[in-house]
This record gives structure tokens, sequence and C-alpha cells, in this order.
């Protein structure tokens, strides 16, 4: 399936084995995961060996190895939103979307994970959906955020 | 010709080829400094850190695995000072409790010392010393099994855990992985872990001595270079 864009995607990386982590990355942002058929694309156009390939790509957490949903839902868990009540926030969007951290919701509108930090931990519990930043996170808060996010998602293109 | 240096390894004067590592030269000279994750014709990567040394530099020490250190011209080692048996003798006593189920590394845990354990037994079947990866990729490079993931959840797989294609079942891998020599006991099941100790007459484990090569057999691929020059 991925085969006639990724042959485009990895122009600019073609028998450049240095440029492992720039294709990864590329692919990365096209699909929203690196599907093992990518890898192997990816290991034949760069000239690396797919172990490599297969170490760098599980050796990073920005990698996912998994189809991740359209919106991405990460959950602070660091130490300071940890002891503002991250967990409960963590639970209520796990039993709100119905997938574990790391997988991807049955509509395959969503994927949650939870970061160890966001940097902002005067604004606890914080709460990234897709690149926007919500702070003072609460379970009631993030389920409006995902009731919105679905809306919009019925709607059709308005949310990016 | 090959330009040699001189390095003081515990108090000998040592020549040894320019580009050789510290551990090579010590125990071609018969000074015994255990290691594990070492294979003489591999890259050294300095994965078990059991071969740890001194070194002195401008009065100050520094620990490092002499097997990713260099020779230097008037460099001085101490292999065998307090500081490093201390050391030495955590590291083999978490590899041990890592994995017991290996002939080679209880016997470097009795060669370190290791009388009793202070962490739980896990009995996994891999140590991570790198030795069938390096097998695989270094010298002949197949490249058919590595490293994949990171911190505790770091482990050693073909890609996606399928059976590579690249794997041409030359068994160095296998022939290479301290786990394969079982102890003399046999296997230990998981909860039963300990350590064996069997072979505590034959070796010397009087601390201040282990400095000396005293022949210890730690199976087939694992022994220093005296002890195969002396079985020729």
């Amino acid at each position: 399936m991925p085969s006639p864009t990724i042959t485009t995607l990895l122009e600019g990386h073609r028998s450049q084995p240095h440029q492992l982590i720039e294709a990864l990355q590329d692919v990365q942002k096209h699909y929203g995961y690196i599907s093992e058929d990518s890898m192997r694309s990816i290991s034949d156009e760069l000239g690396v060996s797919l172990m490599e390939v297969y170490s760098v790509a599980s050796f990073y957490k920005a990698f996912s190895l998994q189809p991740r949903g359209k919106n991405i839902i990460a959950v602070c868990t660091g130490t300071a939103c940890h002891v503002r009540g991250a967990k409960m926030v963590l639970n209520q969007a796990i039993s709100q979307i119905g997938a574990e951290p790391g997988e991807i919701s049955k509509d395959g509108l969503f994927t949650i994970e939870h970061v160890n930090c966001l940097g902002a931990c005067a604004l606890g519990p914080v709460v990234t959906e897709n690149e926007s930043v919500h702070h003072h996170m609460d379970p009631g808060k993030l389920r409006k955020l995902i009731k919105s996010l679905k809306k919009g998602d019925k709607e059709g293109a308005s949310h990016v | 010709m090959t330009q040699e240096v001189t390095v003081n390894i515990d108090g000998a004067f040592i020549r040894a080829p320019k580009g050789s590592t510290v551990l090579d030269a010590a125990l071609g000279a018969g000074i015994c400094i255990p290691h594990l994750c070492r294979v003489p014709y591999l890259e050294d990567i300095g994965a078990c850190r059991l071969c740890i040394v001194e070194h002195i530099e401008n009065g100050r020490s520094k620990i490092t695995t002499s097997c990713t250190l260099l020779v230097q011209e008037g460099m001085r080692i101490l292999s065998n000072t307090d500081r490093i048996r201390k050391l030495r003798r955590n590291i083999a006593e978490l590899l041990v409790t890592e994995a017991p189920n290996s002939r080679a590394i209880q016997d470097i845990a009795l060669r370190c010392g290791v009388v009793e354990t202070r962490y739980p037994f896990r009995n996994s079947d891999c140590v991570l010393c790198g030795r069938c990866v390096r097998a695989c990729t270094g010298h002949f490079g197949e490249k058919a099994i590595g490293f994949v993931g990171r911190g505790k959840d770091r482990r050693v797989e073909s890609p996606f855990n399928l059976y590579s294609e690249l794997c041409n079942e030359c068994g160095r891998c296998i022939d290479l992985c301290p786990m394969t020599i079982v102890p003399c006991d046999g296997n230990m099941k998981p909860g039963e872990g300990r350590l064996c100790g069997n072979c505590e007459s034959k070796m010397l484990t009087e601390e201040a001595a282990q400095g000396y090569c005293i022949g210890c057999y730690m199976g087939d691929g694992f022994q220093c270079e005296r002890s195969i020059t002396n079985t020729l």
C-alpha cells in the first residue's frame, strides 16, 4: 500500500545511511506511524540493514510502530502533574476512548499516550491534544475536550 | 613494524602494540582482569563492565572499562585495588542474580568474590552482553539479530521478532552465548536461583590474590589468552 508514495518520501535520503533518523521522521510524519513495510523500504533505499532500522525505530519513543489515531492525546504523568491528579485524568481518558495508552481506539480517532514531563509543571495537570496544550485538566474538562474532538471530526474539516 | 608503547599495569611495565586495548595488554602479560563481553576478534563495546580498571592520570584516578581503553605511552593502570574489587563484585553480583543459569557467569561471580547476593534472582536468560549481536554484525555482517528497545525493555531480537532471512544458521551467536553453558547441577528453575559455588575448591577466592591467573575454566570462548596458550 505505501509503496508509491514512500519512494517519493525517501527521495532526498536515498543511499545516505546517516539520514536514517530523518527518513524515519518523514515516514512517521506522513503516515503517523512506521509500518513494517516502510521499514523494509527504508532499509532498501538507504542501504542500511533492516536490523539497524528496526533497532533505531524501536529505541526512540518518538517513533511509533503501531498505527495511531487521528488525534493524539498526551497526558503528562510527571511528578507535578501526578501530584495534582494526572492519574485520574489518564483513567478518564482511557475509559472515554476505550483503548489503553499506545493503542488506537476502535473508531480510529484517538490514541492516548502518557509522557513524563511537558515542561509546564506550574500549569499541571497538563494534557496536549495534537499540538495544543491544555492546562489545569480534570476529568470533566477532558471529557468535554474529547467530546468536542469527536464532534469536530463528525462535522468534517473545520478541526485541525 | 608495529609501534610499541610501555604501560604500567599494577606496577608491571608492559610493552604493547599501539592501538591495542589495556585489557589485551594485561591479559597478554598474565594479569587477569575478569571479563565477559569481550570476544578477541570482535569490536569491544564495554557492555558487561566487569573489566573496569583505575586509570591514573595527572594524579587523579578515573574508573573505566579496560576493553575500550587504548594503550598510551606512560599510562598508569591499577586493576586490583580495593575500590575496583568492590565495584567489580557489585557488577558480578548483579550479573549473577540476573542470570544464575550460566556456568560462565557463576564462575565469574565466584572469581570476583561474590559470596552472597543482596538482590532477588531473576533467572533471566540474557544479560545483554552483546556477544551474539556483535558476532552477527561485526566481522561477517549478516545483521540478522540486534538490540531492540531501550532501558529495561532492551532485548536481543531479529527484526519484527520473525525469523530473519539474512540468518545463514552459522550458529556463531549460540557458540558465543554465556547462557549455553549450564551450571554443573543443571538448570535452576525460576525462583530456585542460587549461587552454585561448586567450583569453590578449585578457585582462589582470597580477595587480594585476584590479580593472579589461576587457570580458571569458564567454558569455551571465555578463557583468556593465557589459558588458551597453556592448553595448546
